[in-house]
């Protein structure tokens, strides 16, 4: 295919060489030796009974064919997401550019090194997944399903690899470098979110009759999908009921990622290296015009407003700008906004009565609690990523500056993270409450509120004394903190549960209140006046 | 003329190794002093206990007379330090950068606007105010870490290798800069491996290797020779073979290889 084999194995070693004594989990990188080889192996553990999840249309689902083509399904979108969000950093990692692109190395080889490193990696993610399903074939389908199964799982692996690849370079080729990484960005958070909404309804869609009895033939378009050839491969092991013509669309199976292989390395490799170059190059712009009352942006606004000192002021500052433009922070907080209702209609589905029922019985129950205590998702997943930045080493700013508490510039940080995303979001919720359960809800709109910013104040108090974007690897954090953080999670259920027993008695709903403002104000004061020393002992 | 800055038996120690060892010095106000030595002798490291950084260090500093571990805040507001090509929050704009800079030095809104502005013209930014500085290139960041090391207005500047990235117009004005600020009665402390920069700029220079000064003095005083220069003196000083001899060393043994092939 026009590769240099020499120069492949030769990358590929380095690369696994590194990775070795660096190796990426899940996206990031542990430091020690011994937390690293824990983390391979816990990662493994995680995999492994994530397969469970995708195990389930083969014990659920009767006809062997579409059970097999329902499970590829679920397990090619997974890999899908897999590769979009995990591995994009290595296809597009440009950090070596010093190192490789000035040698006389081809697109194809480069392109090829970089595949072959992403799919030594995704091994070891995919087969502890397959496992289960393996098993479950094995015991329903005889030895020869087991001889059989790591045919098409490989070849699942190549199409999602090269078609995923494929897409991406495609998109690089018609959108702009800086369009590109955005819409990889989207993607990426659309996909978080699709999965969470598929590991929690999934088994109840496949649980239902109609998805028990659902007849082959009623789903013909099934043949043009990938993981239909993947699943008609089957019908030369074992019998069972498919679609007319499975064994030519078996076929695809084998065809198709050859196909999207020789059609990635022939017309879009060769400008593998031209792209990277542009996703990472110095993009001229046309300097931006700025008007003679420069920009003022809201939170010019909102920085005086609620913030005293000048470090407060910094700290409001930088978490306001950096966090709606960090890609890296959007694909991890931006998907809690849609767990939180996405997990309420899950949690209101439990007792299996049908939505209409639920909807219109809801102004009764007191589920609205549940909804706005689940609010403070948001709010510790983005306090959570506050601290953690690929730039961690800009924060050398905050030790050369005249800087006497460093409690002010967190406390600053944990404003603009309040104001710019949770009280939105939970304004969004009060109106649907309030809305639903009337206007006899606004009591406990505030005392939710009220408990659920004393609980992040407390878990910023507790577990996050760092710096905004000042910290490399979030895993890395202590066990003693990682305690504290458990034990502070006690809060909010004394919050809620509080706030639960107090539902008719407005008067104690209003004492409630009182009390959580005076706590959520000394705990906010001691955040605030977090010193150098008390900073130390954290990163300790 | 009492001296700006007092270093009385500095020294720091990373676990059994020591950085700096018995560090003595004074620096009078005014004064552009070159601070240079081979890489690891301890130059950074000097750089970061001035500015507070580094907190635990043995001996005594003073700046403008004051201790610097009982009055660091103090001192932090009065050094300026513009470190060589450091990381930034480069998904900021440098009017953005620098608005949070200010703030982290209680400067008022309305001065930090009017420094940046007129600060960015000089150094040939100013239309690039707004503009996000992922996209900027090695000089233009540095660029702006010197108009945020400079932007209050401090006493004390303290570079470490200021002119890396930067294009020959640039340097020729933070050359001129520095003799400007000295002008103004700012005391620099001036890192750099650009020994003939050091030589033309520095009123003192001060050579420190593994951890100690082994020189300390006026280009003139340091020289054995006329016409001795600054790079000669450096090597004789740092270097135990001869630096031509390990160049012929390094080339043959390319053709040595290539022979062999």
């Amino acid at each position: 295919m026009g590769a240099d084999i020499g120069q492949l194995r030769a990358m590929l070693y380095a690369k696994l060489t590194i990775d070795d004594r660096r190796p990426i989990t899940m996206g990031r990188q542990r430091k020690q030796k011994k937390d690293r080889k824990w983390a391979i192996i816990f990662n493994m553990f995680i995999s492994f009974f994530m397969g469970f999840l995708y195990v389930m249309p083969l014990l659920i689902v009767k006809e062997n064919i579409i059970s097999i083509w329902f499970y590829y399904t679920t397990f090619l979108v997974l890999l899908t997401f897999l590769l979009i969000t995990d591995f994009s950093n290595i296809l597009y990692d440009t950090k070596d550019k010093f190192i490789l692109f000035h040698r006389p190395i081809n697109d194809r080889t480069l392109f090829l090194a970089r595949l072959l490193h992403i799919f030594i990696y995704i091994i070891r993610t995919v087969v502890p997944m397959s496992l289960p399903g393996w098993i479950v074939i094995s015991i329903f389908m005889g030895w020869k399903a087991a001889l059989f199964f790591p045919i098409p799982l490989l070849c699942m692996l190549f199409m999602a690899m090269f078609f995923v690849n494929g897409i991406y370079l495609l998109i690089l080729r018609l959108a702009s470098p800086h369009r590109f990484k955005e819409i990889i960005n989207s993607f990426q958070i659309f996909f978080a979110i699709l999965i969470f909404g598929a590991s929690y309804f999934m088994p109840r869609v496949l649980q239902s009759t109609v998805f028990q009895h659902i007849d082959l033939h009623a789903i013909g378009w099934a043949r043009y999908t990938p993981s239909y050839w993947l699943a008609a491969m089957w019908v030369w092991v074992v019998p069972g009921k498919a679609l007319a013509g499975s064994q030519m669309l078996s076929a695809l199976a084998i065809v198709f990622p050859l196909f999207c292989l020789w059609a990635t390395v022939k017309w879009i490799a060769p400008h593998f290296i031209r792209s990277l170059v542009a996703i990472d190059g110095v993009e001229v712009a046309p300097p931006q015009k700025s008007t003679k009352e420069a920009k003022k942006g809201i939170y010019k606004f909102f920085t005086e407003l609620v913030n005293k000192t000048g470090g407060a002021k910094a700290g409001f500052i930088i978490t306001w700008l950096q966090t709606s433009r960090s890609r890296t922070f959007k694909m991890r907080v931006y998907p809690s906004f849609a767990y939180v209702p996405m997990y309420f209609v899950y949690l209101l589905t439990l007792n299996k009565h049908s939505l209409k029922t639920i909807f219109s019985n809801l102004s009764e129950t007191s589920y609205h609690l549940g909804l706005m205590y689940l609010c403070s998702f948001v709010m510790l997943q983005a306090l959570n990523f506050l601290t953690i930045s690929d730039q961690y080493k800009a924060a050398w700013v905050y030790y050369a500056a005249p800087l006497e508490k460093p409690g002010n510039v967190m406390i600053g940080a944990f404003k603009a993270i309040y104001i710019k995303y949770f009280l939105p979001f939970f304004a969004s919720v009060s109106i649907v409450v309030v809305s639903v359960w009337g206007l006899s809800a606004i009591l406990d709109v505030f005392l939710a509120l009220t408990n659920v910013t004393l609980f992040a104040a407390c878990i910023m108090r507790v577990g996050f004394r760092r710096l905004p974007f000042s910290v490399m690897d979030q895993m890395s954090a202590g066990s003693s903190r990682t305690v504290r953080v458990l034990v502070s999670l006690i809060v909010p259920f004394a919050l809620g549960g509080g706030h639960f027993l107090a539902m008719h008695v407005w008067w104690l709903k209003l004492i409630f209140l009182t009390l959580s403002a005076i706590l959520l104000w000394l705990v906010a004061d001691s955040y605030a006046n977090t010193d150098w020393a008390n900073m130390k002992k954290e990163e300790l | 003329m009492e001296p700006i800055i007092t270093i009385r038996h500095l020294g720091k120690q990373y676990d059994q190794k020591t950085v700096l060892n018995d560090i003595n010095l004074d620096i009078f106000p005014g004064q552009i002093i070159g601070y240079i030595g081979p890489n690891g002798a301890g130059k950074s490291t000097t750089v970061k206990i001035l500015t507070g950084i580094i907190q635990d260090f043995y001996g005594e500093v003073k700046v403008a007379g004051k201790d610097l571990r009982e009055n660091v805040l103090e001192i932090k507001s009065i050094i300026g330090y513009i470190p060589e090509l450091a990381e930034m929050y480069d998904l900021l704009t440098p009017r953005e950068y620098l608005s949070f800079i200010g703030k982290l030095y209680h400067l008022p809104d309305n001065i930090v606007e009017e420094r940046s502005r007129r600060m960015l013209e000089s150094l040939g930014l100013l239309e690039n105010i707004d503009q996000r500085m992922d996209s900027f290139s090695k000089g233009m960041k540095q660029k702006v870490l010197i108009t945020s090391g400079l932007m209050h207005n401090p006493t004390i500047v303290i570079l470490d290798e200021p002119l890396s990235g930067l294009d020959a117009n640039a340097v020729i004005m933070i050359k001129e800069l520095m003799q400007v600020l000295k002008q103004e009665g700012k005391t620099i402390f001036y890192c750099s491996h650009m020994m003939d920069v050091v030589e033309k700029v520095s009123d003192r220079i001060v050579l420190i290797d593994k951890g100690s000064i082994i020189a300390n003095g006026t280009i003139d005083e340091l020289r054995q020779t006329a016409g001795d220069t600054l790079e000669n003196i450096f090597s004789r000083l740092t270097s135990s073979t001869d630096q031509v001899e390990k160049a012929d060393a390094f080339a043959s043994a390319i053709h040595d290889i290539t022979n062999n092939k």
